[in-house]
């Protein structure tokens, strides 16, 4: 049974169908890329899912058990994380207090606990910032130490990029969506993205399904893929197959163009 | 039931009359909130000190007990009078409350405008009175006069401020929908940015919204002060108040929707006080309120924005 | 790679790479305010209420002048108030304009049980659990429906609820009940309700100024623990979270709906404790004791001493509380004013040798008008009040016309300034505005403190937002575009 399954999804606003007929299924440990031009509705595909908005027809189901309709909170419960295209963290907030937050949902501690600060309370407290200290690590030494307690806004770009994906791990989710993790980086930072892709399922164990329109992260890092366009999935396999695909092609670059390899 | 019917006309027409006031300050609610996405909180003490003024050009051409000019002059001074001081307080109100505050979180702009609400109603009480003041509208218009229709005696007053409000809220609609200034507005109401970028300047986009909107507020003050008389400084809060929940009715941001909120809650209210109870108008407004955010947060005529992630 | 625990020095290589940027936040310019209050949360928060309570408690012990003792309650009282308001509106981020109803609920509450309204008069201890459970309760049931709202509409749906319970303070006077003869009156409407009970806890009435300020600090302290220890708990960072990115928040598994309804929960619960306290100790209440210039005077409290900071919630209390009695001695008050003026002017207009001669061209201009103006010198008390009054003049006799015309002479020169094209001209024209501005104080803002005091702090409100949102104690915040 997939981890993650889509079966039949379909969204319009008003009147603009994004998502048409959608199906797909991601298998546990596997790197999923998706790919497609702009406007297939790739994110609104990770927007579905993560609980942002409701299908209009479809299911979804995690580990077999529906999850369409469900607050995100709920969604990111039953394992599911993800980063944004455009980065959504807590600006203002510490680097550290960033992830630590992420982890309200696995936090027992009930009103009394917090109000008297009882020692359950503040071994749990300990906990979570050990463990959110530990993801920061997962990046070397970029956002540690010192940098733990700065503000957010005070950090590059590339780090607040970590730092959002950090903080998605603090959910301990079993599926972790990446939208666009590449986006607006160097060749260095992008192959740096490329093997931090490979670590999260070898190390950590996550299953992965990332948007992205580097092929050259999608090609190196990927067990499948599956592109889209107008909402439906349009082709779906190894990469060398689907950037061969001559639908693949037109979606893309129109009748006529060539994919790279 | 027979009471009921045959008060029903006269409540009409009260109702009117009062949803006419309302409909003037929501347009400038609904106005101001198109095009900064902000609940401009002074607006309601705009519409007070138009009362004021009106009240200061009648006491300017009254000497004891009667005119020194033509009733028709003084009460066409005290609209354009009330209107322009207005127009120009709303201006100054933009300038130094708002204009720094366009990109900063929507907290401190409406902490801001909560401070400038608060001044300016303090400021007319310290120098204008704490008190009521009253207009005397019989020595503009001899009570009595009206006319009759279907049984109904509609006093000049009140016919003059119901169509008053149509004629300036018609002068309004065709300002923006037909003139440059309007498209420019609706422009920046849509995306200031792309307004921007097409030419438009958005800042005096932006103070003229404001200047027509406390004009027409002012006129609301003015009007409010003929037919109901007694003004202080505090009414710009409870007016301003209904004036937004007037606007949410219809839908804010959309000005055919402030004239139909506003004359709906004007009924609404006067058929209450008519009809049940006094006390409790103002708690009439503020159920409305949350009935229309509960059931139809749009509003009567707004339009379902969809967000995107 | 660098030491885990020293920042790096700035290397000239470094630059535009990713160290660089990383350590802005040590470039940062702190001023003397941030500095305080870094300080401040340096020192252990237990320590922070021992100094606060023994700070407050010096008073009782050496001073029996009852005003200053109210004075001092007063402020602990005002400070948990508004510390609650700092949960909903300076945490979690939410405009709720109506806070004050639960603090006039609290204390309507606690009249309706402790006294002869309605003949009950329960145990203060059992009056509380049900104030606190009532003001719960109600914030719960406003939070509800405003759970949908955007900011803007949330403040005047919360500001409507707090007007609708001032008229139903007010008129619920005769209410007809199905299971009543005649109609009743249900509030005591504009005449309140009065000689209630004292608090009475452990056996120990309070009845003196000296026992209710112990029962209010006492109060205060237990509030800042309430907001301190949430504030350190995933409930304080889910708010921060959703203050900052309430979508990410949500996806990020914190369940925004059921932390901003705990926020109002909370806030209104406090206020409730304080309504009551407060009617205890006044021994009575009335609808205007919960009405819109208090709910603007907490706004000016969190606003002012930073939204989201506790320490600061104390420093604004203390602040609005004494500098209007201050300003109640005339002499005192225009001290205080022409100094406030001076200080702007030469904090605000660089080089300084411009702000001087601002203040000379005021004073020339004031000579002249004495030389060539009849009529008298408005001098007010002693100190600056007196010494500028001598260079003003009031034609005619009647000062306090002269005083209003000048103040809105005053706003239209302000208004006019801020359209001239050079700061030269902008200079000149401060001039006859500052000495317009001298006249008006001295003839009329200053006689009238009640309303100037609410004028100021409606301008602190405007001046706090353009110039320095994040008040004395709050951190400069950044906002994503």
């Amino acid at each position: 049974m997939a981890l993650l399954e889509l079966r039949n999804l379909s969204k319009s606003f008003g009147g603009l169908q994004v998502l048409e007929d959608l199906s797909l299924q991601v298998e546990e440990g596997e790197i999923l890329g998706l790919i497609g031009p702009n406007g297939a509705g790739k994110t609104t595909v990770l927007n579905v899912i993560s609980g942002i908005y409701k299908p209009d027809g479809g299911e979804i189901l995690m580990d077999g058990s529906p999850i369409a309709g469900l607050a995100p909170h709920q969604v990111t419960a039953r394992g599911i994380a993800r980063t944004f295209q455009t980065l959504r963290l807590f600006i203002n907030m510490s680097v550290i207090d960033n992830v630590v937050s992420a982890g309200y949902g696995q936090m027992r501690s009930n009103l009394a606990q917090i109000i008297f600060r009882t020692p359950a309370f503040r071994r749990e407290e300990a906990e979570m910032r050990a463990r959110a200290e530990d993801l920061l690590g997962f990046f070397g030494e970029r956002i540690t130490g010192y940098r733990l307690d700065q503000p957010a806004y005070s950090l590059s770009y590339a780090n607040r990029r970590r730092l959002e994906i950090a903080r998605a791990l603090m959910t301990s989710p079993r599926l972790l969506l990446l939208d666009e993790p590449a986006a607006g980086m160097n060749p260095a930072e992008t192959q740096e993205v490329t093997q931090l892709i490979g670590r999260l399922r070898e190390e950590g164990g996550y299953t992965i399904l990332f948007i992205e329109h580097d092929m050259g992260v999608v090609a190196d890092i990927s067990d499948r893929v599956m592109a889209l366009d107008h909402g439906r999935v349009i082709s779906e396999g190894h990469y060398d197959d689907v950037v061969a695909d001559p639908a693949v092609i037109e979606a893309y670059l129109g009748t006529g163009g060539v994919a790279r390899k | 039931m027979e009471a009921f019917l045959s008060q029903l006309p006269q409540q009409l027409v009260n109702g009117l009359t009062l949803g006419g006031v309302y409909a003037l300050i929501a347009l400038g609610y609904s106005m101001v909130f198109g095009v900064l996405k902000l609940l401009n909180f002074a607006h309601g003490d705009v519409y007070m000190v138009g009362a004021f003024i009106g009240f200061g050009v009648m006491s300017a051409f009254l000497d004891g007990a009667a005119l020194t000019a033509p009733a028709i002059l003084v009460v066409v001074i005290m609209f354009l009078a009330a209107m322009a001081g207005c127009g120009i307080l709303g201006v100054g109100v933009e300038r130094i409350a708002y204009r720094r505050l366009r990109r900063a979180p929507r907290i401190a702009a409406l902490i801001s405008a909560l401070g400038m609400s608060f001044f300016i109603q303090n400021a007319v009480q310290l120098t204008l009175s704490a008190d009521f003041r009253a207009y005397q509208p019989q020595l503009l218009i001899p009570p009595g006069t009206g006319f009759d229709i279907l049984g109904v005696h509609i006093s000049a007053i009140r016919a003059l401020a119901i169509v008053l409000a149509v004629v300036l809220m018609f002068l309004l609609h065709y300002l923006v929908q037909k003139s440059k200034l309007g498209k420019a507005m609706r422009a920046v109401a849509t995306d200031p940015e792309a307004a921007t970028m097409m030419g438009v300047d958005v800042d005096r986009v932006i103070v003229a919204t404001f200047f027509v909107g406390s004009a027409l507020a002012g006129a609301a003050g003015v009007i409010t002060g003929l037919v109901f008389i007694r003004v202080w400084h505090f009414m710009g809060f409870l007016a301003g108040l209904k004036g937004f929940v007037a606007a949410v009715i219809g839908g804010i941001g959309n000005i055919p929707g402030a004239m139909l909120g506003g004359f709906i809650l004007g009924l609404v209210e006067t058929f209450a006080i008519g009809f049940v109870s006094a006390t409790f108008r103002d708690v009439i407004a503020f159920a409305v309120l949350i009935l229309v955010l509960l059931l139809k947060p749009q509003g009567l005529l707004g339009a379902r924005i969809p967000d995107r992630a | 790679m660098t030491d885990r625990d020293q920042p790096p020095t700035t290397k000239p290589e470094l630059l535009g790479r990713d160290e660089w940027v990383s350590e802005h936040d040590q470039r940062v310019r702190r001023d003397t305010w941030t500095a305080i209050g870094a300080a401040i949360e340096r020192v252990p928060f237990v320590l922070r209420l021992a100094i606060i309570a023994a700070a407050a408690l010096a008073f009782p012990i050496f001073t029996d002048n009852n005003y200053v003792l109210r004075i001092v309650g007063t402020v602990a009282l005002f400070a948990s108030l508004a510390m609650g308001l700092n949960l909903v509106a300076g945490f979690a981020g939410l405009l709720d304009l109506g806070y004050v109803a639960f603090y006039g609920i609290g204390g309507y509450a606690y009249a309706y049980f402790s006294s002869d309204f309605l003949g009950i008069h329960l145990p203060t201890w059992v009056t509380l659990l049900i104030v606190v459970a009532l003001g719960a309760l109600f914030g719960w049931l406003l939070g509800l429906p405003s759970m949908r709202l955007t900011g803007d509409y949330l403040a005047i749906a919360t500001l409507g609820f707090l007007l609708v319970f001032i008229q139903l303070a007010t008129s619920l006077t005769r209410v007809s009940l199905p299971w009543t003869d005649g109609p009743v009156d249900l509030t005591g409407g504009p005449n309140g309700i009065v000689n209630l009970d004292d608090f009475s806890l452990f056996g120990f009435t309070a009845s003196t100024v000296e026992h209710y300020l112990v029962i209010l600090v006492g109060l205060l302290l237990v509030v800042m623990t309430v907001a301190h220890n949430l504030d350190r708990s995933r409930v304080g960072r889910g708010w921060r979270a959703l203050r900052e990115n309430e979508l990410a928040a949500n996806v990020m598994g914190m369940p925004t709906k059921r932390l901003k309804l705990l926020a109002f929960v909370f806030g209104s619960a406090i206020a409730g404790m304080s309504g009551m306290t407060f009617a205890a100790w006044q021994g009575a209440v009335f609808p205007n004791n919960f009405a819109v210039p208090l709910l603007i005077t907490m706004y000016s409290i969190i606003v002012l001493g930073g939204l989201g900071s506790i320490p600061g919630v104390l420093v604004g209390s203390f602040i609005l509380v004494v500098v209007p009695e201050l300003l109640r001695d005339v002499g005192l008050a225009s001290t205080l004013f022409y100094g406030a003026v001076i200080l702007t002017l030469f904090v605000a207009i660089k080089p300084r040798w411009q702000a001087a001669a601002v203040v000379a061209g005021t004073a020339l201009v004031g000579i002249a008008a004495r030389l060539f103006l009849p009529g008298e010198p408005p001098g007010v008390g002693e100190g600056l009040g007196a010494l500028v009054g001598q260079i003003l003049v009031v034609p005619g006799n009647d000062p306090q016309l002269v005083g209003n015309i000048a103040f809105m002479a005053v706003l239209g020169l302000l208004f006019l300034s801020v359209y001239l094209p050079t700061r030269t001209l902008k200079l000149v024209a401060l001039v006859p505005l500052l000495w317009l501005l001298a006249l008006a104080w001295n003839t009329r803002l200053s006689q009238d403190p009640s309303v100037t005091r609410l004028l100021l702090i409606g301008l602190t409100l405007v001046a706090l937002m353009n110039f320095r949102p994040a008040g004395l104690f709050g951190r400069t915040r950044v906002e994503v575009m």
